[in-house]
């Protein structure tokens, strides 16, 4: 089966401002290298979890597959098309197709619109429907989140935020697309909110055969609803894998060390402890070599001079780390 | 163990233009000395405001309407501005949620540290250059003692310099410097990542082992309190549903409430199997009636729970606030 969105070797850098000294004297731009060559796929009815701590690149990752920011170098196939070579009127008819669900219920909701003009809109944009049709769809999809139709001529702020995220779902799910990058979509709720929007994404996606690149910092959520999972550290996936198999055995030390910091609410669950010193480095200096070698215990001399590639260790599972083969593993020697 | 802090019967008001917010309705808590103590709620349910109260720093239009603070037996409701500046920093220090807007930016963090111990520490000499190296160096060991690399030149910076992780440790850094017996941390790791989150935590309850001091821990997150709280209380718009030994809390919880949060939580072992969430959302406060607050969420809901429903004992160190007790045997 071919998959239905296919990412190549995709990069989105990021460069810096220069000031007039910096022009004039040539100063090369600093560049903040976001996403850095990334490759995934994803199949059709499938959910892809990408976990990564603040600034490892996952959402500009997410936005470049849609191209909301448009990506330096790669390619995204989405259905047999490439993304990346449309022209601005195909990625717009693309665009009904591929959506998006951002974390901040807040900030992601025009406050000047009613509900109903902004779950309408993608109708209008992708002349989809108009008038009463578009009411009576707008209307359908509200109940199907979990709103009522007659909340629909309010205004985002008389709504709280777990009601905020519904309308959200709402304008991404009203031109019937395929794929969604849902962005933390549950990152900023309370936790039994939380709950509710989960079971929610999990009931649509079955009722309308979506497809979901699910974006987290929370390895809970992602091991609860994703089949497959990468790890994004400083714009790299540095594992991916059935997401069984990357939880009950991580290879990559940045995968070990990120599942034992999980505070674990069974206490007979609870792992070995494997600490991160220091924090993450900047990504304007990003370290040479593997990225994770300046906190990684495990580092030797190869680390810091030379990039791992992605290797296979299991059937579908790949991990970037040059001490793959010794088959060392922190969740053992850290057992304190 | 005697109980370091004891808050009894403790109701916060704010007063707004819909009406008045009972946000602290009825909370005691007990925070026993040496101990963890964590707090878990959700937004709203009233427990940032509840310590907030007994730091005495609930402002217009909020006030402490009701209630006993008691610090080592002294009641803190009944002391003027000026004790009550002696107590807090000193006695009782508080860390906050957001690390970047709780320190003052316009400060070196150096500043900020001799600011507390020029507040409250009598140890130091009186005044002049002796005064001055010994603040300096006191600072020095507390940016140590919370794990900040390079100490003597990192004062001279302003918390914009400093990472997210590193500025929650430099405002635990300012909370300890004198040595406070109580330290509330809330959210003290909400804004960050879970491998800084990690090193956080730990620092806190290793520094609580070797001061000797007691913490509350304010958090959302219920596998925090299980890794790093002895004992824990839920709370639920403005009032304890639930209290006692972490570990028996979360293997046997006693209120709804509790159950529905615990149910809540996505686990990697759960999938493929439906979670159950607590259906509906926290109440109005605005002209709450004196019933079950959980009433419109709970599962078990029946029409005695209309009526207002005390803490009960349920088991060995434990108290709920459910009328479900009473008809199953504990």
């Amino acid at each position: 089966m071919t998959p239905l969105l296919t990412v190549e070797h995709l990069s989105k850098h990021y460069e810096g401002r220069r000031g007039l000294i910096e022009r004039v004297t040539g100063v090369p731009h600093t560049v903040v290298r976001a996403v850095n060559d990334v490759s995934l796929t994803v199949d059709k009815g499938e959910i892809l979890g990408l976990i990564g701590e603040s600034g490892c690149g996952k959402s500009t990752l997410g936005r470049a597959i849609l191209q909301l920011n448009a990506p330096i170098a790669g390619k995204v196939i989405f259905d047999g098309i490439d993304v990346t070579a449309l022209d601005p009127v195909e990625l717009k008819n693309m665009r009904r197709r591929m959506q998006i669900i951002f974390q901040d219920p807040y900030a992601s909701l025009n406050p000047r619109r009613t509900v109903a003009e902004i779950v309408g809109l993608p109708l209008k944009l992708h002349g989809l429907a108009s008038g009463e049709e578009a009411r009576a769809i707008t209307e359908r999809i509200v109940e199907r989140v979990g709103l009522k139709a007659n909340q629909l001529d309010r205004y985002p702020h008389q709504f709280s935020g777990g009601q905020r995220q519904r309308i959200g779902i709402a304008r991404a799910l009203v031109s019937n697309p395929e794929f969604i990058v849902c962005d933390e979509p549950v990152s900023a709720l309370d936790v039994s909110i939380q709950a509710q929007i989960i079971a929610l994404l999990l009931e649509l996606k079955r009722e309308m055969g979506l497809t979901y690149l699910f974006i987290s910092h929370d390895i809970s959520v992602i091991g609860y609803l994703s089949d497959r999972v990468a790890v994004m550290y400083l714009g790299e996936i540095v594992e991916m894998g059935p997401v069984d198999d990357v939880l009950a055995n991580p290879r990559h030390p940045y995968t070990q060390s990120l599942l034992s910091a999980v505070p674990e609410i069974d206490a007979h669950g609870r792992r070995a402890r494997v600490r991160l010193k220091g924090d993450l480095p900047s990504p304007l200096h990003p370290p040479s070599g593997c990225k994770f070698h300046t906190r990684c215990p495990l580092a030797i001399d190869i680390c810091r001079n030379l990039a791992p590639l992605n290797e296979d260790v299991g059937p579908g599972h790949t991990a970037a780390c040059h001490r793959l083969a010794e088959r060392v593993s922190l969740m053992d020697e850290g057992a304190t | 163990m005697s109980a370091l802090l004891e808050v009894r019967g403790l109701r916060t008001v704010f007063h707004t233009r819909a009406g008045e917010v009972w946000a602290v309705d009825g909370v005691d808590v007990e925070v026993r000395r040496g101990e963890c103590l964590g707090i878990v709620g959700e937004s709203g349910s009233g427990k940032s405001v509840t310590f907030a109260s007994v730091m005495g720093l609930v402002r217009s239009p909020g006030r402490v309407a009701e209630g006993e603070i008691l610090f080592e037996g002294r009641d803190l409701r009944a002391l003027s501005v000026r004790e009550m500046r002696a107590v807090r920093g000193k006695e009782i220090a508080m860390t906050m949620q957001d690390a970047l807007t709780a320190l003052n930016p316009a400060l070196t963090v150096g500043e900020q540290i001799s600011e507390v111990l020029e507040a409250h520490d009598e140890t130091l000499p009186a005044r002049g250059q002796a005064r001055r190296a010994a603040i300096r160096a006191k600072s020095v060991e507390m940016l140590g003692l919370v794990g900040i690399p390079s100490a003597e030149s990192r004062l001279r910076q302003y918390p914009h310099e400093f990472s997210g992780g590193m500025r929650q440790r430099i405002m635990i850094a300012i909370a300890l410097a004198c040595r406070p017996k109580l330290l509330i941390a809330d959210e003290p790791t909400t804004a960050l990542d879970v491998t800084i989150q990690a090193q956080v935590l730990e620092l806190i309850t290793e520094i609580r082992g070797r001061l000797g001091m007691s913490v509350v821990l304010i958090t959302h997150d219920l596998g925090v309190v299980a890794e790093h709280c002895d004992r824990v209380m839920v709370m639920y718009a403005g009032q304890v549903v639930e209290a006692g030994p972490t570990g028996e809390v979360i293997a046997n919880p006693r209120h709804p409430y509790t159950r529905g949060l615990l149910a809540s939580i996505p686990r990697p072992s759960m999938r493929g199997q439906p979670i159950h969430p607590i259906e509906g959302q926290v109440p109005d406060l605005i002209g709450m009636a004196p019933q079950c607050r959980f009433y419109s969420r709970c599962p078990e809901r029946r029409d005695a729970c209309l009526a207002p429903v005390a803490m009960r004992p349920a088991g060995e160190g434990r108290m709920a606030r459910c009328i479900l007790l009473d008809e199953v045997p504990v």
